[in-house]
């Protein structure tokens, strides 16, 4: 404006510089302009441009606080999954501690019982061997007594039976009641065994007159 | 039947043998009826069996003790008919001791796989006597598991020099 003026009283040889009537009216109707704007449309537009500010503010805001709480969940998102991380591993070591140790008592287990079953085994496999020795011993002595037996009953005449108890009475005569020459000797004290010898070794009955 | 009641059967029976005179004889048919006894299961069991008769009993004896005094069978008659034929064994052994001791002498009971003969039977009573310091009368039992030798039993003293007793002390060295 005041370069519009300074133009104007320049003179009327500028070819830029419109009339100064048309300056006077054209500044009077631009005033007129400015006040009926900022009469009636500036408040409507501060109006509307608070309103947008607010809004972009409290976008802003909202923004920032999602932001901090997408921040917050992220952390505990990360931690959580640290946890879960540590307490997956501290399950596999504790699984994996559990499983030696039931490896090692199986297999302990599993050692002793085959070293007991070893040692039954063993002992059962002795004491067959020892029942079958005894066995067999007791049977081979049954055979050889019943075939001296036989021999010493097919061999003891008429004369060497009476030689023998001839021998018998010289022996008991001369030695008392010392056993005969290789025959055994009971006294008292043991008289059980040798009532049911006599009792039972009779089967003929046969008694001499 | 304990031993007091065997001794007081046997002092009973002896007295009766005694009286009548013939202890001897007696003494002897007891001693072979009481072996027989012993070695005969089915006659041991006949005379035990309650079920058995008496008449049947009676039948057996009469049969076994035919020959025999009429004191030994009556003897023998009262024992079984009164139940105890289990103790008749016993009762007629302690009747030989009581008997042998009023001679002064005790009884051997000798087993022996063959016959003795009486040439045999005195110095087998005297070598006994010897043995134990009394005299000695000998019972000769037939028993041929003896196989040979002789077994003598007096009172609770056994003397064995049999073949049998030979041959088991072989088998319990094997």
């Amino acid at each position: 404006m005041h370069n519009l003026v300074l133009l104007a009283a320049e003179g009327p040889n500028n070819p830029i510089l419109p009339a100064t009537n048309e300056i006077i009216w054209g500044t009077l109707a631009f005033l007129v302009l400015v006040v009926l704007m900022s009469k009636l449309a500036y408040p409507s537009v501060k109006s509307a441009m608070d309103a947008r500010t607010e809004h972009i503010r409290t976008a802003i805001d909202d923004a920032d606080r999602t932001r901090s709480e997408a921040q917050t969940v992220l952390v505990d998102y990360q931690r959580q999954v640290a946890d879960a991380k540590g307490e997956a591993a501290r399950i596999i070591e504790e699984a994996r501690q559990t499983a030696d140790n039931l490896r090692r008592d199986l297999t302990a287990r599993a050692e002793a019982e085959a070293a007991e079953l070893r040692q039954r085994n063993a002992e059962q496999i002795g004491a067959e061997r020892q029942r079958v020795l005894a066995e067999l011993q007791g049977q081979v002595a049954t055979l050889a007594i019943e075939l001296a037996e036989k021999v010493v009953g097919g061999s003891l005449d008429q004369q060497r039976s009476l030689q023998l108890i001839e021998d018998y009475i010289n022996t008991v005569g001369t030695n008392g009641a010392a056993a005969p020459a290789g025959a055994g000797t009971e006294t008292a004290g043991a008289p059980g065994s040798t009532s049911s010898r006599a009792a039972g070794a009779d089967p003929t009955g046969g008694a001499q007159a | 039947m304990d031993a007091e009641q065997i001794d007081g059967w046997a002092g009973a029976l002896f007295d009766i043998a005694r009286s009548e005179g013939a202890l001897g004889a007696v003494e002897e048919e007891l001693f072979r009826f009481a072996r027989s006894l012993e070695g005969n299961d089915e006659l041991r069991n006949v005379l035990v069996d309650p079920a058995v008769p008496g008449e049947r009993k009676s039948g057996v004896l009469s049969d076994l003790l035919g020959n025999a005094s009429p004191i030994t069978a009556g003897i023998v008659s009262l024992v079984v008919t009164t139940g105890h034929t289990r103790d008749l064994s016993a009762i007629v052994d302690r009747l030989l001791a009581r008997a042998a001791s009023t001679r002064s002498a005790v009884v051997a009971q000798v087993r022996s796989a063959v016959p003795l003969d009486e040439g045999q039977r005195a110095r087998l009573a005297s070598a006994l006597g010897q043995a134990v310091g009394k005299e000695v009368e000998v019972r000769v039992i037939i028993d041929p598991t003896v196989l040979g030798g002789l077994i003598a039993q007096i009172g609770d003293t056994v003397i064995d020099g049999s073949v049998r007793t030979r041959l088991d002390q072989l088998k319990e060295l094997i």
